[in-house]
């Protein structure tokens, strides 16, 4: 019973903070600086009443926010203004309602766009991860297991210059090298493809794939590694190691039933915070490779200054942080039964 | 050990997507063109980007084609006459037409397109810039359209080639604004096949295009968010064209046997310039800040920076030698419109420094940098550029060097382009700034940038006043006579050359590439270059 509240308050805290993100997010966009209806467009054809016809457009001539007197003396917002009319109120509703607006540039609700995009950089991410954790956590046991040798030595030194490539770098590194190997240098699939049978099209998504997720592998396995080594480390040096190997078990038996399942806890958290983090990454990753994910999405946006885009980007991204954190919240009491929920 | 696993993993991945190869019929002829864009939306009344025009240019037909020399051919109508008082055109659509559905296309079609641009202010381009003169426009029953214009315009060539027809029995139907138009149907020499925004444009040859079938059977343009991608895309043939690179890149393309680099002014104008805020206070626009130093409005100073900025300098360094010396705000990618008669001021150090010498410019305290006449501020100017220009930080290091040479000193400061807009026009808050245009194969738009009247709407950058330019702008606006017109337009770069309202550093180039084992027959020896051009595409072939 006491384990269904700690939950339930834990998800009860995780959705007060994308509120507070929410509200963040609106105000964030709404301070930078100019009038995002004219950046990037700067063409003499545009009279000024074209130009307030694309603010009008987009809700740019209402006001932010108005002014409520009780709560703010000084004065921010338009008092003279009706509250269903600013645009905090139309964005807290369109959200209620699942829309994110409509993109600046590409004239498309933000939805569609992301929508489109979101798929695809789980793919990229997901099997990114999973190489990455199953590789990473494999090469981090067999370092402990031959602590102390030439091998550990050489795989922590391989780890610690994987971890810390720029990844911008080993992208292009590998896209040179790539494409003198006919591998394809941009895009999710050959244009063209999508009247072949399926086969064929999840061929020619793979070898898309290739590049990227070679890039994404080599960056985060690194670090899995690292973890993993020093977490199982100090999980051999613990006492009831030594009375397993005192009662027989083998080097197997010890990893596999006593050692490991404690050394893994290290290793979720921070693939837990990566979750979030690797957006980050899978940017550069991404436009290296015109893969056309969220990663993407967002780095036009920022050049084209699309902030519909950029705010519904950012949403998703900091309901994954959150959600992803609570799971790792979560897993651990699976993992590990000392660890209590509350 | 982990080199061995990847390794394997790379082979499985290869052994996957070797399955994918094959096909064993007659290969049909696809251009892959590899581009740094995408079009940002297919509706061409709500499109801004080049790369939206490129397509609409592909799959539309409108009234008029814009060649690559800068003159106008009559595309859909066999003919146009015009009334003696120049305000009633008629054209009389070619017969027979039809839509990529199958449907006829007629002069109603026509009609009803003029009338939506006109009638639809959401629609920032046309319906702003293209459509002010239009009055009336009908269908008869003859397959002709009469447009009726509130005055008679000199120009009515550019004011139609980008108002492109669109199906009416489509588009009656549909919400004007928010329809994608992803179907896009059309009658041009393509059609739309498929079309993932920000991954790739698929269009099909229409064959049966009146005036310019094309002899290839598909293009298909690739987008590519890092230009070194792009290189790397036609160097390993992945791609047989790419419409932009990297200048760095240029050389070593040129060096490759099956690389065909060409280099020329592109088909929509586009410049650099240095703004000179020469307002006068006594013209400072309602919430104007005006706060330009007071050195700049003396053409003695403009005149001795321009003798001291060595553009060629400036081309070699910035652009790798790609670009041409720039001289008004008019490129001479506009062709007849661009004065070559104008000659530069000569870079000269010595001259310069007369020129300011003589204007009473001294530098009386010692320091390197030389005070108004009247002792009161020292020549220090601030510069400004948007912070995501690629060329700026090199060319502000550049001025400062050569500028520093006559003793005039900046403060360079890249700047939020968002907040440049706020501080440049009509603000008027700022001394110098380097920035640029795009614009219209007209020049009316860009010399309207230089009217007075063009100060309080924030198109003006300089706020220059001149009324006899403002008198010759009319002028050109109303003038029918072509020879007469160019007359008055090149007389206007005269004068605002002479009066160094900027300094041109350089008109942007285009530099594209494309693949000579693939395709031949790229137009590559007119005055612009756009290998994306329908003129290519539709006159290009495989190569035997």
């Amino acid at each position: 019973m006491n384990r269904t509240r700690a939950v339930l308050r834990k998800t009860a805290w995780s959705f007060f903070t994308i509120v507070f993100v929410v509200v963040l997010n609106f105000f964030l966009f709404r301070v930078l600086p100019g009038d995002p209806a004219r950046a990037g467009i700067r063409d003499p054809r545009l009279n000024k009443d074209a130009i307030e016809v694309i603010r009008v457009r987009f809700g740019l001539d209402k006001p932010i926010i108005n002014c409520f007197d009780s709560l703010n003396p000084v004065k921010v917002g338009n008092c003279a203004v009706n509250p269903l009319e600013t645009q905090f109120f139309i964005y807290a509703k369109n959200l209620i309602q699942g829309e994110l607006g409509i993109s600046y540039h590409a004239n498309r609700p933000v939805v569609d766009i992301l929508g489109e995009r979101l798929w695809n950089t789980i793919l990229l991410i997901g099997v990114g991860q999973i190489l990455s954790i199953i590789l990473g956590a494999a090469f981090g046991v067999f370092a402990a297991w031959k602590a102390r040798t030439s091998l550990e030595y050489t795989a922590v030194g391989i780890s610690l210059v994987a971890w810390s490539l720029p990844t911008f770098w080993l992208a292009i590194l590998l896209l040179f090298w790539g494409s003198t190997m006919g591998l394809p240098v941009a895009g999710k699939a050959t244009p063209g493809m999508s009247s072949l049978p399926l086969l064929q099209q999840w061929g020619d998504i793979a070898k898309h794939m290739l590049l990227p997720t070679l890039t994404y592998t080599i960056i985060y396995m690194g670090e899995y590694t690292l973890i993993m080594r020093s977490s199982l480390l100090d999980v051999l040096s613990e006492d009831y190691i030594l009375s397993a190997r005192a009662k027989g078990l083998n080097t197997v038996q010890i990893l596999r039933d006593h050692a490991l399942k404690n050394a893994m806890l290290p290793l979720v958290t921070v693939i837990a915070i990566n979750l979030g983090f690797t957006v980050a990454g899978v940017i550069q990753i991404e436009s290296v490779f015109s893969w056309p994910g969220l990663g993407s999405a967002i780095y036009e946006a920022v050049i084209r200054r699309d902030f519909p885009v950029l705010q519904g980007a950012f949403l998703l991204i900091a309901i994954t942080v959150i959600l992803a954190n609570l799971l790792a919240d979560l897993t651990y009491t699976y993992l590990d039964p000392r660890v209590t929920v509350d | 050990m982990k080199k061995k696993m990847l390794f394997t993993i790379l082979i499985a991945a290869l052994a996957l997507s070797a399955c994918s190869g094959g096909g064993g019929q007659a290969q049909p002829a696809i251009v892959r063109v590899g581009w740094a864009g995408s079009p940002d939306t297919l509706n061409p009344g709500m499109a801004i980007l080049t790369e939206a025009y490129t397509i609409f240019e592909l799959v539309y037909d409108s009234m008029y084609e814009l060649n690559l020399d800068g003159s106008f051919t009559l595309s859909l109508a066999e003919s146009a006459n015009v009334s003696d008082d120049g305000t009633v055109w008629t054209f009389k659509i070619r017969d027979g037409l039809k839509w990529h559905d199958g449907q006829p296309f007629t002069a109603e079609d026509v009609a009803w397109t003029y009338n939506l641009y006109k009638d639809t202010p959401e629609y920032p381009y046309l319906n702003g810039y293209y459509t002010p003169y239009f009055d009336t426009i009908e269908a008869t029953p003859d397959n002709e359209v009469v447009l009726t214009l509130t005055e008679a315009i000199p120009n009515i060539e550019s004011q139609l080639v980008f108002l492109y027809i669109l199906p009416k029995h489509v588009w009656e139907s549909v919400n004007k604004t928010e329809y994608e138009n992803v179907e896009m149907v059309g009658s041009g020499p393509f059609k739309m096949a498929e079309y993932v925004q920000n991954e790739f444009v698929r269009l099909t040859a229409n064959k049966d295009h009146f005036s310019m079938p094309p002899k290839v059977d598909e293009v298909i343009f690739q987008t590519f968010e890092n230009q070194d991608a792009l290189v790397q895309a036609i160097r390993t043939g992945q791609v047989d064209m790419v419409t932009e690179m990297p200048n760095t890149a240029a050389e070593s393309l040129k060096a490759d046997e099956n690389i065909e680099l060409v280099v020329g002014a592109p088909l929509a104008p586009g410049v650099t310039d240095i703004i000179f805020n020469q307002l006068d206070p006594e013209n400072c626009p309602e919430g104007g800040i005006c706060s330009g130093h007071p050195a700049l409005r003396d053409r003695n100073i403009r005149l001795a920076m321009a003798h001291a900025t060595d553009k060629q300098q400036l081309i070699d360094v910035i652009l790798l030698g790609l670009g041409n010396p720039g001289l008004t705000l008019i490129p001479d990618g506009l062709g007849v419109w661009y004065n070559s008669s104008l000659t530069d001021y000569e870079f000269d150090l010595k001259k310069a420094n007369q020129i300011l010498d003589d204007a009473g410019y001294a530098d009386t305290d010692g320091d390197g940098i030389r005070e108004m006449p009247d002792g009161s501020a020292p020549l220090t100017f601030r510069l400004n550029w948007p912070s995501d220009s690629i060329n700026a930080p090199r060319m502000s290091e550049l001025l400062a060097e050569m500028w520093g040479a006559i003793g005039i000193s900046l403060e360079p400061q890249a700047v939020d382009p968002d907040a440049l807009t706020a501080q440049c026009c009509p603000a008027f808050d700022f001394d110098i700034m380097i920035w640029g245009w795009a614009s219209d194969p007209d020049p009316s738009a860009l010399l309207y940038v230089y009217t007075t009247e063009a100060i309080p709407t924030g198109s003006s950058e300089t706020g220059y006043s001149n009324p006899e330019y403002d008198e010759l702008y009319t002028n050109q606006q109303v003038e029918l006579d072509f020879e007469a017109r160019r007359d008055i337009v090149w007389q206007m770069q005269k004068i605002v050359f002479d009066d160094v309202v900027y300094i041109i550093p350089f008109y942007d180039a285009n530099v594209q590439a494309y693949r000579t084992d693939r395709f031949t027959g790229w137009i590559t020896d007119q005055a612009k270059v756009e290998l994306s051009d329908i003129t290519s595409l539709v006159l290009i072939e495989p190569v035997k």
